[in-house]
């Protein structure tokens, strides 16, 4: 017994010495950080000040009634839902296509995921040519074509900043959906639609009897990835307007990037950083809530 | 009810031919057995039948009607697949409600029709449970169930009972021919499986490489095999092969018995057997071994029933004999039965 107890003892020392390198990091990467950005934001921290006063919750009173905040809010969300809602029904519509039987289909699916693959920056730089104003070729078409009379100012009217931005990230991402959801249509069997044929299912019944409860895990998943990752999207918005025109695309990302590293506000610009966390958390409640109803109907 | 009419159907993919000229004709309300090893197109003859293939050549006709262009849902068929591609986020009712649900039934008129084919399964008290909470005996049930709301014609059966364990087959098979003798529709069902093929039709076809061997009953077929294929693949042990010259030899295991065996006005003929190895089966002995004398050597088998008394001796030379009216003559060049005389039993042979 007393043998077995110290090779125990033992296994459980090394046990402990090997992850401690790796506790160490994830500590020092994630800990630190975290704890850092909660007590800056309880702090006065400006420019020459790192040390600032304590300041309990001023700074996110402060953001609560800050319009600039509200506005980036309001942003957020339009860019969020714009950009995940399209993403998905583009991406739903295009695998169903991908799913059928058709010449190059392998060539198809290729293409398809090409933009996914292209680094963001050359993509937004490559998107910002186009789209300019005088030079682009968006512009250029639509002109030559006789849609419009006049140049569009795509990415410097309040107006359609944010319908641009929304337009590149769609483009962006939407083959991550169309290879999820291709996935999953790929796994359903095929006696499920001969059946459902013999049965005397039409094509719609067919898709709405047996594709979509088939998809629709998949489906949902995907939808809060793409509202995970576009809630804290930066880079594609911060490249393609800087947040701009005056805040048209500032969404909370863009914002806190913004107090922080414009305004050198770095307390306000953690407290922002925490409020943004917050109501994601909050998306993510109501998201699990409907994923977990979705498969108690499985 | 219907009968279902087969003419000259051929199926050609890109790369093999899988159904190659085959006619048929069931009768109604008839039992029908497709049986052949895999790959002989018994399954893509049965998909030409439900309509999920086009036929290269040739015409399906179903009752009266030509169907060979119909869509499946119009030919008044149900299917029961392999794996029974049961709708598995559907509870068993809505299972078997599905096809009146997608043809617009009224609400009281598919529960009524629901209830009346889960009686008929025994599956009432399951109605609520998801596919996956239920066993491959069930989910079969669910899936002939479903077949069953709709009144069909036809009912095409594509090896049901292969994803059961051996002992639920057995009783599964006792359940889907009294249920069959109880609906009485006309019925068609490929498998693999030469016992169920026997225990379930009221005739069989035997197929392989996209062509049909032989139809007949299950008696016809196992007794009078029209070719050597269909004497091979019938029958387990199969039936003993033994080429002299332009004539080959069939018998059974089971009729090779030690000469002391036969009384003495029953006309037999001799054959020298010498027994390498014996399989003691409980109701049974397999004696392996080889025939010789006066025919070339060749492996065979005999079966003797426990209650026969007889020790082989191993290594040694026996005259074992078989009655005459239980030896076959095939054609060697050609493998096809010839016929001998006398009792020969009237039988359909299609395509050879």
């Amino acid at each position: 017994m007393a043998d077995t107890r110290t090779v125990m003892a033992g296994d459980r020392i090394l046990a402990y010495a090997t992850l401690a390198p790796s506790a160490f990091l994830l500590l020092l990467l994630a800990g630190v950080p975290t704890i850092t950005v909660f007590l800056t934001a309880m702090q006065d921290v400006s420019m020459g000040d790192t040390s600032g006063p304590f300041i309990g919750l001023e700074n996110f009173v402060w953001a609560l009634a800050e319009p600039a905040f509200l506005t980036a809010l309001w942003n957020t969300f339009v860019w969020v839902f714009g950009s995940v809602a399209i993403e998905m029904m583009l991406g739903l519509g295009l695998a169903l296509l991908l799913n059928r039987n058709f010449m190059f289909r392998g060539a198809a699916r290729a293409v398809i995921l090409a933009p996914y693959l292209v680094p963001t920056v050359v993509a937004v730089l490559t998107w910002r040519y186009m789209l300019h104003d005088i030079v682009g070729i968006v512009n250029a078409a639509l002109i030559g074509t006789g849609i419009i009379d006049g140049p569009l100012l795509w990415l410097n009217s309040r107006s359609l900043a944010m319908v641009s931005v929304i337009m590149v990230g769609v483009w962006k991402f939407f083959p991550f959906v169309v290879i999820a959801i291709l996935g999953i249509l790929q796994s359903i069997p095929q006696e499920q639609y001969e059946a459902a044929k013999i049965d005397g299912a039409s094509s719609f019944q067919q898709f709405w009897r047996i594709t979509l409860p088939y998809v629709m895990p998949v489906f949902l998943l995907t939808a809060l990835l793409r509202t995970i990752w576009s809630f804290n999207k930066f880079e594609i918005i911060y490249l393609m307007t800087g947040g701009g025109p005056l805040d048209a695309t500032t969404t909370l990302p863009v914002l806190v990037y913004l107090k922080a590293f414009a305004d050198f506000e770095f307390g306000r610009a953690a407290a922002i950083a925490i409020l943004t966390l917050a109501i994601l958390c909050v998306l993510l409640a109501i998201y699990f809530f409907f994923i977990k109803r979705a498969e108690a109907r499985q | 009810m219907a009968r279902v009419e087969i003419r000259q159907i051929s199926k050609i993919f890109t790369d093999h031919t899988a159904v190659s000229n085959v006619s048929l004709t069931v009768n109604d309300g008839e039992f029908l057995v497709l049986l052949g090893p895999s790959g002989c197109g018994k399954s893509t003859l049965l998909r030409m039948i439900a309509g999920l293939e086009l036929p290269t050549y040739g015409d399906v006709f179903i009752g009266e009607r030509q169907a060979t262009r119909l869509q499946p849902k119009d030919r008044n068929i149900a299917m029961v697949f392999q794996n029974y591609a049961l709708y598995p986020h559907l509870t068993v009712y809505e299972n078997i409600a599905f096809p009146l649900r997608v043809r617009g039934s009224d609400k009281v008129a598919t529960d009524k029709k629901v209830r009346w084919a889960a009686e008929l399964v025994g599956l009432t008290r399951m109605l609520q449970r998801k596919p996956r909470q239920m066993s491959g005996g069930e989910r079969q049930r669910t899936a002939l169930a479903r077949s069953l709301v709709r009144d069909p014609d036809v009912f095409l059966l594509d090896e049901p009972l292969s994803n059961l364990d051996a002992k639920l087959r057995n009783s599964a098979r006792e359940d889907l021919r009294q249920f069959q003798d109880r609906i009485g529709v006309t019925s068609i069902y490929v498998t693999h499986d030469q016992v169920e093929a026997m225990g379930l039709g009221d005739r069989i076809v035997v197929m392989q490489a996209g062509s049909v061997r032989q139809v007949g009953t299950p008696e016809e077929i196992y007794l009078h095999p029209a070719d050597t294929f269909v004497a091979t693949f019938m029958g387990s042990p199969p039936m003993n092969l033994v080429k002299t010259g332009g004539v080959t030899l069939g018998f059974r295991p089971e009729n090779f018995l030690p000469k002391a065996n036969f009384s003495e006005n029953v006309p037999v003929t001799n054959i020298t057997f010498n027994v390498h190895r014996m399989e003691y089966l409980g109701g049974d002995r397999l004696l392996y071994g080889n025939v010789l004398g006066n025919m070339p050597e060749t492996p065979a088998i005999a079966r003797i029933p426990s209650s026969v008394q007889y020790t082989p001796v191993l290594g040694t030379e026996v005259i074992f004999a078989v009655a005459n009216s239980e030896l076959r003559r095939f054609d060697s060049e050609t493998g096809k039965a010839i016929a001998s005389t006398g009792n020969v039993m009237p039988r359909r042979t299609v395509n050879g």
